[in-house]
């Protein structure tokens, strides 16, 4: 068994999708949000209001902007000492992008490579760069997950979770090493514990049963319609009610379907899980403070 | 089911769609991924390294050594008739990657060649497994607008933005690269797909905004002979947008219709009592329309669709939702897009 010794963490979390023009509903709406959300001021603002409705934890993943947030919040550390973080990484349009223009391999080795002499990775390349290290798949990785990890460096990090995209990605292909490689990097380097994020919740618990692999943090779509819940909701009320927490913690995350059900409803089908955690994201104070009177938990 | 009676699946090409494919048709029940073949040195070392596959660097070798019996075909699209030709003399079934081939004719004989087996053959246009499309085609098809006038079919995204690429498959139209045959593919799909086949392409437009070889950005007019008209406009270098967005308009004389892959639309001169639709603006979202996948890697459709040909193989009576046939149909198009922006589009 690996480590399972997980701190307990927040029963609310702030996320991020309604600041960077995501809305898996609607593009026009996302749209609308990234207009309002151009000016990284009334982020902050958004943020203030969270945290005046009492949450203290900040899921955000390391996309383009999120850098400048994470300074924001370095440079204010006084006023917000008792935030607690939750990274997502890797941020997957950009990686998505310089894949489709590039190849997988050239694409790794310009996020890599660009900027050699600030990971101190000179050596590295006078051994022949992505040649040597494509054929260390864990080695690729830790550094992967290093080069996105660097802007959260010197916040308080409490889970590290791998996007749904590429948890997903490494699932169907099933090999133990990598997420056991993952979980083992982010305790010792990072000292928080693993996450990851899915769009197959009971079939990722299944596999990491099987693989003997606790103490992680899973983080899947959990609504009353089933939207994004692979392979049906059947399976995922199965899953949260036999779960030992101790094992793994679980996040819901689109607890509204990405606004599809009114905030009661969805939590009152939540507050009835045996769920440990809800990460939600909101713009406006009113659904913010509603929210968090409606999660019990 | 018995490891024996599995289907026995090749992939040929384990580039960005390769490896999307191999993890959601991994999870197949009835599946068993027997080989990959992949000219890249370092993608074979790490599969062998991980995976129960054999690994292969060229194709023909896969061939010799071992006889899938299916293949999923997503090299870069000027191989693909060389290989999906030798899977029609070695009885295999073909799911390929889009664009099919480069050219229409190259694409109508693999077309006949398979029409006269009992091969399944199907062609990556992912639209068609799309919940909104779906719905889009089925409301259309019951006459939900009226009688079709007019469409507008749109595609953009922020994939090509710097101006230093030039090496790659996807800068040269000779390796099935631009945004004709990776994008506007799509687009030009999704009418044949809700509207049919135009009879006739023109006003066709390119523009190179930051490759040297291939159009960044195109447009073009679609003519039917019943009276219907449309065009079509795809930008891959277009950086408003986060991810790649497929969007379309359809006017009837009875109302309008606004899709893109997550949200629907409608608007109507009057109420249709049979759909439960008022006069004015309806709004249909994914969430109301989708319906679950086993395993889910890249958006329900990208699972259904390579579910959909697994399900063909099994179950001879299913009809194939895209098949070569209208893999040769998007083609046709896109040669007379090229022929129409060749002889008038120039001074």
């Amino acid at each position: 068994m690996q480590n399972s010794n997980m701190e307990t963490i927040d029963k609310i979390i702030f996320g991020d999708n309604q600041f960077f023009g995501i809305n898996h509903m609607s593009q026009e709406k996302a749209q609308q949000l990234a207009e309002k959300f151009f000016d990284i001021k009334n982020i902050y603002r958004v943020y203030d209001t969270a945290f005046e409705a009492g949450i203290k934890a900040i899921m955000l993943n390391s996309n383009d902007r999120a850098k400048e947030i994470c300074n924001h919040f370095k440079g204010n550390k006084s006023k917000y000492q008792d935030i607690s973080w939750y990274p997502s990484i890797p941020y997957p349009h950009k990686y998505a992008n310089l894949v489709a223009e590039k190849g997988i391999f050239p694409a790794i080795n310009e996020v890599l490579f660009k900027d050699s002499s600030a990971f101190g990775i000179m050596g590295m390349m006078a051994k022949g760069g992505m040649a040597v290290l494509g054929k260390d798949a864990i080695k690729m990785m830790q550094m992967l997950i290093d080069v996105e990890m660097k802007m959260f460096k010197g916040l308080n990090v409490k889970v590290v979770f791998l996007q749904n995209i590429i948890t997903d990605l490494i699932l169907g292909y099933g090999v133990k090493e990598v997420f056991q490689e993952y979980c083992n990097h982010i305790r010792k380097k990072y000292k928080a514990a693993p996450g990851l994020i899915t769009q197959n919740m009971p079939y990722l618990v299944e596999k990491l049963k099987e693989w003997n692999i606790t103490g992680v943090v899973v983080c899947a779509s959990f609504n009353k319609i089933g939207y994004l819940m692979s392979p049906n909701m059947e399976s995922y009320i199965e899953t949260v009610k036999n779960n030992n927490p101790e094992d793994y913690q679980l996040m819901a995350m689109s607890t509204l379907a990405s606004g599809a059900i009114p905030a009661p409803e969805a939590y009152e089908f939540i507050n009835r899980q045996n769920i440990q955690s809800v990460v939600f994201g909101a713009s406006s104070k009113g659904h913010i403070e509603e929210t968090v009177k409606l999660i019990k938990i | 089911m018995e490891d024996s009676k599995k289907i026995k699946l090749a992939i040929i090409g384990a580039g960005r769609m390769g490896i999307t494919h191999y993890s959601i048709i991994n999870s197949h029940p009835n599946v068993e991924i027997e080989s990959v073949a992949d000219p890249s040195t370092l993608v074979l070392t790490l599969m062998k390294k991980y995976l129960p596959v054999k690994t292969f660097k060229d194709y023909n070798e896969l061939f010799e050594k071992s006889l899938p019996d299916a293949v999923l075909v997503c090299t870069p699209p000027n191989l693909h008739y060389q290989i999906i030709e030798k899977c029609a003399r070695l009885g295999i079934h073909v799911f390929t990657e889009k664009p099919f081939t480069r050219k229409f004719e190259a694409a109508s004989e693999l077309n006949s060649l398979f029409s006269k087996t009992n091969l399944v053959n199907q062609v990556g246009y992912v639209n068609r497994f799309n919940d909104v499309f779906c719905k889009t085609k089925e409301l259309v098809e019951n006459g939900l607008i009226g009688k079709v006038i007019r469409f507008k079919s749109e595609m953009f995204s922020c994939t090509i933005t710097k101006s230093d690429e030039g090496s790659g498959w996807r800068a040269s139209r000779e390796s099935g690269g631009g945004a004709v045959f990776e994008m506007a593919s799509h687009a030009i799909d999704l009418v044949n797909f809700l509207i049919g086949k135009p009879d006739k392409v023109t006003g066709s437009l390119l523009n190179y905004i930051y490759s040297k070889n291939v159009e960044d950005a195109m447009s073009s007019a679609f003519l039917y002979k019943n009276g219907i008209s449309g065009t079509i406009y795809v930008n891959w270098s277009d950086p408003s947008y986060r991810k790649p967005t497929n969007k379309i308009e359809i006017f009837g004389d009875g109302g309008r219709i606004l899709a893109d892959q997550h949200s629907l639309k409608i608007f109507l001169n009057i109420a249709n009592e049979a759909h439960n639709l008022r006069q004015g603006w309806n709004t249909f979202y994914i969430t109301d329309i989708f319906k679950p996948v086993p395993f889910y890697v890249r958006g329900n459709e990208f699972t259904s669709q390579l579910y959909h040909f697994i399900d063909c193989i099994q179950n001879k009576g299913v009809t194939n939702k895209c098949s070569f046939q209208d893999g040769a149909n998007t083609l046709e198009v896109i040669d007379q897009i090229f022929n129409d922006y060749e002889q008038n589009a120039k001074f």
